[in-house]
């Protein structure tokens, strides 16, 4: 892969495939090539979004001048090449290599879940294999359960796709490959929190052999019906299908070969508010109280259009619009943009894999966007990136990516923004104002405060060095800072003047769109209206509301994701009861369906006039994305008013952080049955001690008026005095938390258990 | 045969012998004595007598030419195909079906319907499976794609209920565990054929 940085990409090339002239660039392999061409090779091992594994041999090709066949996937096209991919011989090696696939393979098809989408089964047919002339004895291969997914070791093929996504993409390394000839399998080596990697490896594998433990036997893939959509439940908005029969969901898959999904996309989806009917009297209610509200509450688990209607109500009715986390986010990409120049941050998912350096400050990543560690995952496999992870707790579960883990105080985030702009800006060329703000910085005072040390940010700045393509994550802890303001500022000093790929990561849900959307208010009054949040009058889709509404999986709409798209949702689940555009329509908006207001998104937020049912929805044969649309950034006016960096205000002691478990995002996601919806304040063993507390007490204590009780238990794996809070189990209450995630704890013990 | 003898049209060069009708009346005298004489002479006891006869040999010699239908039926074809069987194996008694869902699939009247799950044995078990026999057209399909002959075409054919959607399900198609013994082999459509063994391709064995 380091090749990549001595090649010039740009190089023209052409090539001769089956006498057809193709023209590409030099860096490409022949099957990409040959795709890009619409050129059929077949392949078995090829997964376009990992590196070549060329385990199979199917992609062989034949090239003028060239002794022997040449595997398609690895070799890159040279100038003037003469390339065939259809010969007799070619033709009789592949049939061979299906029948050697064949061999001890169990017959099967008839139970197996792959049967109908099976890679084997279709090569085996195209290659018309009538009779077997191999033969190997046979083993007892049992199948194992792995929890979320199932192996079956006679049915696999050892592709090793399973192994590479685990590597390359998920990052969690959870598959290894046991080498032994004949008798060579998969093998699982992290028994916990393997969701991600399962579920990629089940979406990858070729044959029957990974599959969804709780989908195993219960259907067969043609009985179900693909419906397109976007997950929605990180803000990533990753491509899914709901695959539904019988208005149930079994599964979701996902176009595996260009994208990826996070655990909480693949099994939690059962999560729609089903069995509702229209209840005229409750909706007579709901009008009423819209009519006399004085502010709406709402959660970021709604989509772009749903926004839109309240962002009209408001503007008919003139009520309050409160969505905490997106107006943290909102004031926090308003304070940022007043540097940057531009509404939206520039970073794009793409570049983030591709970079070579990468810092991720105010984010515990791997829970709040697993999509997005990722792609850092990607660059750290792929590049070689060097992966700088700043937070006041140390995560094990990234330990393999980050190459250096710089630990600073809950609370000193703005401190810690400045020391890093005044490390890594040192050679960029900013104003006048700028580099005298950095200059004046008293960086001994704020390295002891931050407790980041001053070597620590060398080491860093070394690092990075005599390397380019850098990307800066930054997360939700920064949003409800008190100083979020200021500190976004800093961080666009990044995409300004050094040309980072940064990404200011929304908190879950779409709170992006809303932000976008949605002119937010502050402070609450008057009689509420709360959308999943409860309020005086509560309209929920998890069901306990004053009035039902669907569930993101029951409704048409738009979503904004990380990568600053518009994608589309679809229908997967009927729903019977009112929605949110029909109480609109009551109070005097006019609209067939909810999304009549695609068109309409504010244009001079980025979003385009373009019609739902014209968003397109499709990635092309190279993996081009080509769903919804990308928001256009618009120009903003710039001033460069930076403040002093002020002194922090002290987290000691013991100190909460509200953090949810990797794969819950929401009570949404807390629904599902198949994640795992266990909830206890982990600490360790030191926050236990500075806690007085014991494995097992009961406490209760409060944070933004919700009163949390909660179990707690000693997680041996972390360290420090800060404790994780999962919120994703508080229902109606989950949108009311507001400040900033750390806080200090103050409790109440209520019993031990 | 060669076919002279149906190009010869010539009816006038033919043996025919003809009945002896004797003399149509004429006149309207005669007309009226032929009416009074067939009237009383008792013909109409020549042919009733027929009948009577035919009443008599099946009622008390136990000459019968029909079947008392819906006490007795008469034997049907193997290829008949009426209301479906789901077979067992004759061995362990477990019922074949698979759950693998082909004769779902293959239904054009879209009358089957099934649903599966994965069992403590790790195996597919069918946890639902209906026919509904008020679309079912007796077409043949689903016995004909079942790889496990597990779905057959039966010979029950009384097809009458109360209601046009009338369902059967798994339960009352399979074989009776106590009546296994007295399940037989079908080999009507999509049975294996006769000589299927000698069409088999054979895969080389390492032991």
């Amino acid at each position: 892969m380091n090749a990549h940085n001595f090649i010039d990409k740009n190089k023209k090339i052409t090539v001769t495939i089956n006498g057809k002239t193709c023209h590409s660039t030099f860096g490409k392999t022949i099957l990409q090539i040959a795709r890009e061409n619409d050129i059929y090779i077949p392949t078995m091992c090829y997964l376009t979004k990992v590196l070549p594994i060329g385990s199979c041999r199917m992609c062989m090709v034949k090239v003028d001048g060239v002794d022997g066949f040449i595997l398609s996937c690895q070799e890159k096209a040279t100038d003037g090449a003469v390339i065939y991919t259809q010969t007799d011989t070619l033709y009789k090696e592949r049939q061979n290599i299906m029948k050697l696939y064949g061999v001890n393979h169990p017959l099967e098809c008839g139970v197996c879940d792959k049967s109908g989408e099976c890679d084997l089964q279709n090569k085996t047919t195209e290659f018309d294999i009538k009779e077997q002339n191999f033969t190997a004895r046979d083993q007892a291969r049992p199948v194992e359960n792995w929890g979320h997914v199932s192996y079956d070791p006679s049915l696999c093929i050892m592709c090793e796709k399973c192994v590479r996504v685990s590597t390359e993409i998920t990052g969690d390394e959870a598959l290894q490959v046991k080498f032994g000839g004949y008798s060579s399998s998969i093998i699982n080596v992290k028994k916990e929190k393997n969701y991600a990697s399962l579920g990629e490896a089940a979406a990858v594998c070729p044959v029957g052999a990974l599959v969804s433990t709780n989908f195993k036997y219960t259907s067969n893939a043609w009985e179900l019906d693909k419906i397109p959509s976007s997950c929605p439940h990180c803000g990533g908005g990753c491509q899914m299908y709901y695959e539904v029969k019988r208005d149930k969901i079994y599964r979701v898959t996902n176009n595996y070969e260009f994208t990826s999904m996070c655990g909480a996309a693949r099994f939690g989806f059962d999560y729609a508010n089903q069995g509702v009917a229209k209840d005229a009297k409750a909706f007579e209610a709901a009008v009423k109280a819209f009519e006399n509200a004085g502010s709406i509450l709402f959660s970021s688990m709604i989509s772009n259009e749903e926004a839109f209607i309240l962002q009209k109500l408001k503007e008919k009715h003139g009520c309050k619009l409160i969505s905490h986390e997106a107006r943290a986010y909102q004031k926090f990409m308003q304070s940022y943009s007043r540097i940057s120049g531009k509404n939206l941050y520039n970073g794009t998912l793409k570049a983030l894999s591709e970079s070579k350096g990468i810092i991720v400050l105010g984010s515990k990543i791997n829970d709040d966007a697993p999509i997005v560690k990722y792609h850092i995952n990607m660059a750290s496999k792929w590049h070689r990136a060097r992966v700088a992870y700043l937070h006041p707790i140390e995560d094990t579960e990234i330990k393999n990516i980050v190459t250096q883990f710089i630990k600073y105080e809950a609370g000193s985030e703005e401190g810690v923004a400045a020391l890093l702009a005044e490390v890594l800006l040192q050679e960029a060329e900013l104003p006048e104002s700028i580099r005298s703000f950095l200059n004046d910085l008293d960086i001994g005072n704020l390295s002891a405060e931050c407790n980041v040390g001053e070597e620590e940010l060398f080491a860093l700045k070394q690092s990075l060095s005599k390397k380019s393509g850098f990307s800066l994550v930054v997360g939700a802890d920064l949003y409800a800072h008190p100083r979020a303001a200021h500190i976004a500022k800093i961080i666009a000093l990044f995409e300004k003047y050094a040309d980072f790929n940064v990404l200011c990561i929304p908190p879950a849900g779409n709170a992006m769109g809303v932000s976008l959307i949605c002119e937010l208010d502050d402070t609450i009054e008057g009689p509420t209206v709360g959308y999943n949040v409860l309020a005086d009058f509560t309209l929920s889709a998890l069901g306990g509301g004053d009035l039902d509404m669907p569930a993101m999986n029951q409704q048409e709409g738009t979503l904004t994701t990380f990568d600053k798209r518009v994608v589309p949702m679809h229908v997967a689940l009927p729903y019977g009861g009112y929605v949110l555009n029909d109480i609109a329509n009551a109070l005097g908006l006019k609209a067939a369906y909810t999304i009549d207001y695609t068109k309409e998104l504010p244009q001079s937020k980025g979003f385009k006039g373009i019609e739902f049912d014209r968003l397109p929805d499709s990635f092309d044969l190279v993996g081009n994305e080509n769903r919804g649309y990308l928001l256009q950034s618009t120009e903003i006016k710039t001033d460069e008013m930076l403040e002093e960096v002020l002194d922090i205000e002290e987290f000691d002691g013991a100190v909460v952080y509200c953090c949810n478990a990797a794969e819950q995002f929401s009570p949404f996601t807390a629904k599902c049955d198949l994640l795992d919806n266990k909830t206890a304040l982990w600490g360790s063993q030191q926050f236990a001690m500075v806690a007085k507390l014991q494995e097992g007490d009961r406490i209760s204590f409060t944070i933004d008026g919700v009163c949390f009780s909660r179990m707690f238990k000693i997680d041996t794996s972390m360290k420090g005095t800060i404790a994780l809070n999962p919120t994703f189990d508080m229902g109606l209450s989950s949108a009311l938390l507001s400040s900033y995630r750390f806080s200090r704890l103050e409790f109440e013990r209520v019993g031990r258990s | 045969m060669g076919l002279e003898q149906f190009k010869n049209r010539n009816i006038g060069t033919q043996t025919y012998r003809m009945l002896d009708l004797g003399q149509t009346p004429t006149r309207g005298s005669d007309k009226f004595k032929q009416v009074v004489k067939r009237t009383f002479k008792g013909e109409l006891f020549v042919g009733l007598w027929v009948t009577l006869r035919a009443m008599i040999n099946s009622l008390f010699r136990g000459e019968l030419h029909t079947v008392k239908y819906p006490l007795e039926k008469l034997p049907i074809s193997p290829r008949y195909r009426a209301i479906h069987d789901m077979l067992r194996l004759l061995e362990s008694g477990h019922y074949r079906c698979i759950g693998c869902g082909l004769c779902e699939k293959i239904c054009i009247a879209n009358c089957i319907s099934m649903n599966t799950r994965y069992d403590e044995n790790q195996r597919k078990e069918v946890s639902e499976y209906t026919i509904n026999f008020g679309r079912c057209i007796f077409c043949g399909y689903c016995a004909e794609v079942c790889p496990e002959l597990a779905i057959v075409h039966g010979s029950r054919y009384e097809n009458a209920s109360e209601q046009r959607a009338s369902f059967s399900l798994f339960e009352d198609m399979l074989t009776p565990i106590d009546k296994l013994s007295l399940q037989e082999e079908y080999d009507g459509f999509g049975a294996v054929t006769p000589y299927a063994d000698d069409h088999i391709k054979k895969t080389p064995l390492a032991y």
